[in-house]
């Protein structure tokens, strides 16, 4: 039997999806209706905290694509739970499973394995209300994570993460574009990966993004984003080793009145590598590609 | 490690804390029948909290629901149900019945 490459067949399926909604809605109603703005950005978060009283279940992959030779796919999926209390602050929590594939990449050992991968939590609370006067909204998030399942070798580890996010979104003209952005921080510590008594191994990753998004549709967004991303050692943007650039389109499709997907797919364009400086993508620390696909459910 | 537990603590406070203290207090009220807000335009000040008492007349079930408002609650038929909301900039604010999406409404607030 032939196997369908997991690529092809996200990419199939968003293609599916946006047809059928852009044509199931050709000639239904045309009310765009205010947007929650969290998921219309693809890998940039918009402000959005969701309703109060509303409670989602959601599958997130996000999949790390090619290094340096070889083949090489990494994925996280996470079963999220989101809830929001009230009309500030939003909470998330799950576990999530590891999925790698590596075949004679650089420096990679080979590994077909799905695994258990470890455990997250979020909170986000919305700084700044969009309003009548100023179409700005701002919401800062925090996102610890413990895992077992290193994400980019596969080894197991004992690795701690912080993902530390301002979420900003600019409403352009009203329910139909918005312009998304987000800062980040995130450190983290790994202890001793290599197993050579090293103790905990502390690095950050620091990062920039904006994104575009147009409504095409009532129940469909899609747009492009840009990510810029810079790799330190230490937890405190201690030592510069890299950097790269991503860039790619995105898709939010409101499937129907309580689901919904996002999908996002980002290349790296350009990328720098202290150890390698003739090297015009950084494969180090960052992957070729790197895709993402939600699709979540609300009661 | 510690950094990690002490600035998720520290997000953790600040985020309980981060609720506005509660200014005075407005209430207001709407019904639903032949899935038609009535009114189907609210009037409300700004910068103070809002009570909204929603009445469903009809026999059926409706969700009151508002991105903009931040709100969502079920209101089974026949019965009544409390919707709070916090302070609001001044602005038009629109809400909707998520069973019956043609049943629309709008909040104004001055």
């Amino acid at each position: 039997m032939r196997i369908v490459h997991p690529t092809r067949a996200i990419i199939a399926f968003t293609l599916f999806i946006v047809t059928v909604s852009v044509r199931a809605q050709d000639n239904n109603t045309t009310i765009f209706r205010d947007v929650e703005t969290k998921y219309i950005f693809g890998f940039t978060e918009g402000s959005g905290i969701g309703l109060e009283g509303e409670k989602e279940f959601s599958l997130d992959t996000e999949a790390r694509i090619g290094k340096q030779g070889g083949h090489y796919w990494a994925s996280e999926t996470k079963g999220e739970f989101e809830f929001t209390p009230n009309q500030y602050v939003q909470f998330e929590f799950g576990p999530f499973m590891s999925g790698h594939r590596i075949k004679d990449v650089t420096d990679l050992d080979n590994r077909n394995q799905v695994a258990l991968g470890g455990f997250f939590g979020e909170i986000r609370y919305q700084l700044l209300d969009r309003g009548q006067s100023q179409p700005l909204a701002v919401t800062l998030s925090a996102e610890p994570e413990w895992r077992r399942i290193d994400e980019t070798t596969g080894k197991v580890v004992d690795n701690y993460e912080l993902e530390l996010k301002a979420n900003a979104d600019l409403e352009l003209i009203q329910n139909r574009l918005y312009l998304g952005g987000n800062l980040l921080y995130e450190p983290e510590a790994t202890h001793d990966p290599d197993r050579l008594g090293m103790g905990w191994v502390k690095e950050s990753k620091g990062g920039v993004s904006g994104a575009l998004s147009y409504r095409v549709v009532p129940d469909v967004f899609v747009g492009a984003e840009v990510w810029y991303l810079r790799h330190y050692d230490g937890n405190w943007f201690n030592s510069y080793t890299g950097d790269a650039t991503f860039v790619g389109p995105t898709l939010y499709v409101q499937l129907g009145p309580k689901m919904f997907m996002t999908a996002a797919w980002n290349v790296q364009t350009s990328g720098g590598d202290v150890n390698d400086p003739t090297a015009k993508l950084n494969l180090t620390e960052f992957s070729r590609q790197r895709g993402k696909l939600k699709v979540a459910v609300e009661f | 490690m510690k950094i990690f537990f002490a600035i998720t603590a520290a997000v953790l406070i600040a985020a309980a804390l981060a609720t506005p203290a509660q200014a005075q207090e407005t209430s207001l009220s709407i019904s639903v029948k032949n899935h038609r807000f009535q009114p189907a335009e609210l009037h409300a000040p700004a910068n103070v909290p809002i009570t909204l008492n929603v009445k469903n007349l009809d026999p059926t079930p409706m969700e009151f629901e508002s991105v903009s408002l931040r709100v969502e609650k079920v209101v089974t038929g026949n019965s009544e149900g409390v919707v709070r909301l916090r302070p609001l900039a001044p602005g038009r604010y629109n809400f909707f019945d998520d069973f019956h999406q043609e049943t629309n409404g709008t909040l104004v607030v001055r």
